[in-house]
């Protein structure tokens, strides 16, 4: 009976409270970027920003970080370009095209949509715990890494993980039974909804701002991005 | 006290743009890769990410609630007066603001516009390296870094007029085009004045010099300082303007075309219908309309390649020009470094690095990379667009001893020229 409270708790006032942490702490940081006052930029320009920013992003989602070479300078450093592009690829295709969480969708926006088999989610789902700790090890191990990470950047992987793991754990009903483990996944799960406002991990929404930055700045220079 | 000046600057100059940049950081280090300092050196306070950490401290501490919470509870680390002269040293030693780490980054950060926030920082509270600041301040008194006084700027113009038989007008009210050469090229290049001047005569430009606007170089700019770049800036623009002319041709320096072709805009009044561009984007439009013809193939010295220059090329947009230029000089026998074009390794000593003593050792690790990418592509002569990359490029050619010549891509067109 005590693992079903918990999951109840854990699937729903702890989830829409964490939800709404999440939604809230975003929208917070978002509208305080845009009145941090934007000066226009004067200066004459030799491309189109527009076409530079377009570029940029292009560049970003579909060839950099699935083809260390493109950047030569990648040479120095492939493992961990790869590690992070597979880890992004596989966290969006579990999360939209795993069918266990498209029904998660589907209760909060009220449609569905086709999901990937199993297996091939699965393996993704491998790869990406595997890049988790590929990435964690260079942390470590690398001197700039080593400088540059405080407490933030440690328990952004660990809340990252910990629902990777229970998760996969969950899947393949290993070791617990099935409530305690999903409300380990769920408890997982809001925990790192709640620290993402927080942390660094709220990169996917200024990676639009960044970017199109970057992309207008050489655009208007007439540079590849 | 400097501490103070210093956050009260970063405080001032955040706005949207900086912070979400700084917020869009996912501190994966990445950047790293690509500075040349880093790389020739493995010190990791070289990485660009740790050269925008003051500037990042102070916006998550005076900006962000999280970052509020933490200062308050003693989880995040103040700046301290300690780490404003350390971080000096970094920012201004160890970088020349060449932005490859832009390219690098996978969330697009123009980290070196950033640093350049830094150096500002640095600069309004007074910490500066002394010969980078003695640099600023003979600009300041005797309108050039490198001595050229009045007296200097007359006497050597005719000087370089009477050794290579050119005609160098001056003041000339009415003309359409200033050309401003920079001190380095005056004093260490003399023959890229001559050659410009020939490739000018050539096209049969309508082209003055300026006794006003007689320094293109702008260590203000360096050093990060506004009001001082500024002031550089309007010397330049206030020539301009008391001649009428319609365009301002930048000569081979690169920082000079950064300031007054892509900032100046943004940070004082300029002048209205007054066009600003480089030579090299102008010689290349000579080679295009056929204003000026090159003799194909005159380079015949062996395998030549070109240097691309951070603030000419990457963030100038010249690019293509050079190669234009060079396939018809060089056809048979130009070859790209790798990497090239807006992905090119800068030079080392850019940024105001060559003027500062210190930096050597950091200046002379980068350019091994440089050395490297020449070796690679059996370069027997390198040329460029950049005075500055050329004064770092003769100075590290003598240090390691290479057996490659050092050319500026002006003169070897003027030397081409089609009589």
């Amino acid at each position: 009976m005590f693992w079903t409270d918990i999951l109840a708790f854990a699937r729903g006032p702890f989830f829409r409270v964490a939800l709404w942490v999440f939604v809230g702490g975003m929208a917070y940081r978002l509208v305080r970027i845009i009145f941090l006052g934007w000066p226009a930029d004067k200066v004459p320009r030799r491309g189109s920003k527009l076409w530079g920013a377009l570029k940029s992003f292009l560049k970003g989602i579909l060839v950099w970080p699935f083809i260390p070479w493109v950047k030569n300078t990648f040479n120095c450093n492939p493992v961990v370009y790869l590690a992070g592009g597979l880890f992004h690829l596989g966290l969006f295709v579990i999360l939209i095209l795993g069918t266990a969480h498209m029904l998660v969708w589907k209760s909060l926006l009220g449609f569905g949509w086709k999901t990937l088999p199993f297996p091939i989610v699965d393996w993704m789902a491998a790869i990406t715990i595997a890049a988790i700790v590929i990435l964690f090890i260079n942390r470590l191990i690398h001197p700039v890494l080593k400088l540059i990470s405080g407490p933030g950047e440690w328990l952004n992987l660990l809340f990252v993980f910990l629902p990777m793991v229970s998760g996969y754990v969950m899947a393949h009903h290993l070791w617990f039974r099935y409530e305690v483990i999903f409300s380990i996944h769920m408890i997982a799960v809001n925990i790192l909804m709640i620290w993402i406002p927080f942390s660094r991990i709220s990169h996917f929404m200024f990676y639009f701002f960044s970017k199109a930055i970057h992309g207008a700045d050489f655009g208007k220079r007439a540079v590849e991005p | 006290m400097e501490k103070q000046i210093v956050l009260n600057t970063f405080l001032k100059e955040t706005g949207g743009h900086i912070a979400a940049q700084l917020e869009a950081c996912t501190r994966c280090g990445m950047c790293a890769e690509a500075c040349h300092f880093y790389q020739a050196t493995g010190n990791p306070e070289f990485s660009p990410v740790w050269k925008i950490e003051l500037l990042k401290r102070a916006y998550e501490q005076r900006f962000t609630l999280a970052g509020k919470i933490r200062l308050a509870v003693g989880l995040a680390k103040p700046i301290s007066e300690e780490e404003i002269s350390h971080f000096s040293k970094i920012v201004y030693e160890a970088c020349t603001m060449c932005n490859k780490c832009s390219m690098v980054c996978p969330m697009g950060i123009q980290l070196g516009p950033l640093i350049h926030e830094v150096r500002q920082g640095l600069s309004n509270a007074g910490v500066v390296p002394a010969e980078l600041l003695a640099a600023v301040n003979q600009q300041v008194e005797e309108g050039s870094p490198l001595g050229v006084t009045d007296a200097v700027y007359k006497s050597r113009l005719e000087w370089v007029a009477d050794e290579w038989e050119v005609a160098l007008p001056q003041d000339v009210k009415g003309a359409d085009t200033l050309v401003v050469f920079s001190s380095i090229e005056l004093m260490k290049f003399p023959e890229n004045i001559a050659a410009i001047a020939k490739i000018l005569h050539a096209a049969g430009e309508k082209w003055t010099l300026s006794s006003q606007a007689r320094e293109v170089v702008n260590f203000g700019f360096y050093e990060g300082n506004p009001e001082r770049t500024i002031m550089f800036l309007k010397r330049i623009f206030d020539g301009a303007g008391d001649l009428g002319v319609r365009k301002i041709v930048v000569t081979e320096c690169g920082h000079a075309y950064d300031a007054l072709r892509w900032t100046s805009y943004n940070l004082m009044a300029v002048p209205q219908g007054i066009e600003i561009t480089h030579i090299v984007g102008l010689v290349g439009d000579y080679v295009r309309t056929g204003r000026i013809t090159l003799k194909k193939g005159a380079h015949n010295d062996g395998r030549i390649t070109f240097h691309d220059a951070c603030k000419i090329q990457r963030r100038g947009g010249h690019i293509k020009e050079p190669r234009e230029i060079l396939n018809v000089l060089a056809p048979d026998s130009f070859a790209e470094m790798s990497p090239s074009r807006e992905q090119a390794i800068c030079c080392g000593g850019g940024g105001g690095v060559i003027a500062i003593k210190d930096a050597d050792s950091n200046r002379y690790a980068a350019f091994e990379l440089k050395v490297d990418q020449l070796r690679r592509v059996g370069a027997k002569t390198v040329v460029m667009s950049c005075s500055n990359c050329r004064l770092q490029f003769t100075d590290c050619v003598q240090h390691f001893n290479l057996d490659i010549k050092v050319a500026g891509l002006c003169q070897m067109v003027a030397d081409a020229l089609e009589k």
